[in-house]
């Protein structure tokens, strides 16, 4: 699918990106969605899943994962490619006025791009350690894919958020042995999880912090440095996850030659950009009187979506017929 | 608009914030740590797990505190 030509790339699958996903498809435009996760969902699924949402017109109260599966069961119904774990990195245009886009693993191509990158590419934040990373394809893991993989394993998780928490209560029933290491006796996670922790299985290490990995192919142990004794303990393990949360940053696409406005990028009222067949939408855009939320980034959507079909096809209509006339004769 | 750290941070410097920071807008300074009010998003994570209840969102900072909204932001200037 990489070398085909879409009419329209949505760069992160945040709310916004999901619900630009969805219109794009409503106005019969060939849609890709890349995100630089391997989850879609933004901020909400990486920052707050389980906070409950007031002020998202037509929902009293949601919670913030709940939104995003609805917002995917949306945005997935006129089946758009979608592209995960590949961040945008570069753009060029193209003799034919199309992009080619480059992401850190490929190459895309596309009419026109809707950047909806947010506050940022997320990222698991790392290890601070030197051989870190050379673990990283190996039993280091920054997210849990399967659970499967840790059958009957001795698993370390390092945190003390809710991930962390929840993972190690998750995995305590599949594999042989969970420890669960934090650099503070208190940890961040939902008093419920973390009572339920103190009456599981889990072994909790605190407070510890990381100081070394040893191993040869794989990581076999680590070791532990108590925060206040300096004393330091080894653990041994078949697998070691790491929970430290997610850090953003806008990185490669301040280099665009996009307008900006502090990090944010500066559109006009049809969310265009200053770069032509480019357009913005979502937290990331700056214009006289925006606001930074999930309502007014759904307007934007909408407003962009309908400036690219304009764009991509001169005959169509900007303003868009309503969904109650139309959706149901789209073919999907 | 920005969060702002203020004095109980000073000498405190848990660093608590600077783990659940999402965009890693929380630098150390030599007595207390500090908000780069450019990249702070105002998520407000950073609040409930101070230890010292130094972190406020600008308009919230009690009068007696004020001089810091401008020392997190003068850290940060170039
Ligand atoms: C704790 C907290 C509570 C909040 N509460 C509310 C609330 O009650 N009401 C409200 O309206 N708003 C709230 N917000 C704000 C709301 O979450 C944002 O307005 C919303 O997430 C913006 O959506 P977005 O799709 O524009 O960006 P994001 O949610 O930031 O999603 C952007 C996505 O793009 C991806 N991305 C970025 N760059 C690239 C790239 N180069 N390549 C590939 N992928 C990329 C990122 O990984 C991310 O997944 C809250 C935010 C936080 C942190
Ligand atoms: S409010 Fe959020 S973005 Fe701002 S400093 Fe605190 S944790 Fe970081």
């Amino acid at each position: 699918m990489n070398g085909e030509l879409y009419d329209v790339t949505i760069v992160g699958g945040g709310p916004i990106g999901l619900f630009a996903s969805f219109y794009g498809g409503m106005r019969q435009l060939k849609v890709k969605i890349i995100e630089s996760l391997p989850q879609l969902g933004g901020q909400l699924a990486a920052l707050y899943p389980e906070k409950y949402i007031y002020d998202v017109a037509g929902f009293p109260k949601v919670k913030a994962q709940d939104l995003v599966d609805h917002l995917k069961e949306q945005a997935l119904y006129f089946k758009p490619a979608v592209v995960l774990g590949e961040t945008v990195q570069e753009f060029e245009r193209l003799d034919d006025g199309t992009f080619r886009l480059m992401t850190d693993k490929n190459i895309h191509y596309t009419k026109t791009i809707l950047i909806t990158a947010g506050i940022g590419s997320f990222q698991p934040r790392k290890l601070n350690l030197e051989n870190a990373a050379v673990y990283e394809e190996k039993n280091l893991h920054y997210f849990v894919q399967n659970v499967n993989r840790f059958q009957g394993k001795k698993v370390c998780i390092l945190g003390g958020g809710d991930s962390a928490v929840d993972w190690a209560l998750t995995l305590e029933s599949v594999a042989s042995h969970v420890t669960l290491v934090h650099r503070r006796n208190k940890f961040r996670a939902h008093e419920a999880s973390v009572e339920q922790l103190k009456n599981s299985r889990v072994e909790i290490l605190t407070p510890y912090t990381i100081t070394g990995l040893s191993g040869g192919e794989e990581i076999e142990a680590v070791t532990l440095e108590h925060t206040e004794t300096k004393e330091t303990i080894n653990v041994e393990l078949d697998e070691l996850i790491v929970n430290y949360g997610f850090v953003s940053s806008l990185g490669p696409l301040k280099k665009w030659g996009l307008n900006l406005h502090k990090n944010s990028i500066v559109t006009n009222a049809s969310m265009e950009t200053n770069i032509e067949g480019i357009y913005a939408a979502g937290d990331i855009v700056h214009y006289e009187g925006k606001v930074k939320l999930i309502v007014t980034g759904f307007g934007d959507a909408a407003t962009a979506i309908s400036s690219i079909k304009a764009y991509v096809d001169p005959d169509a209509r900007k303003q868009p017929q309503h969904s109650t006339s139309i959706f149901e004769k789209l073919t999907v | 608009m920005a969060h702002v750290i203020t004095s109980p941070c000073r000498n405190e410097k848990a660093a608590e914030c600077t783990e659940v920071c999402p965009v890693d807008a929380i630098q150390p300074g030599d007595d207390q740590y500090y908000i780069n009010p450019d990249r702070c998003i105002d998520c407000a994570a950073c609040v409930p797990v101070c230890p010292v209840n130094a972190i406020f969102f600008d308009e919230d900072v009690p009068e007696e505190e004020r001089d810091y909204i401008k020392k997190n932001e003068l850290f940060f200037a170039v």
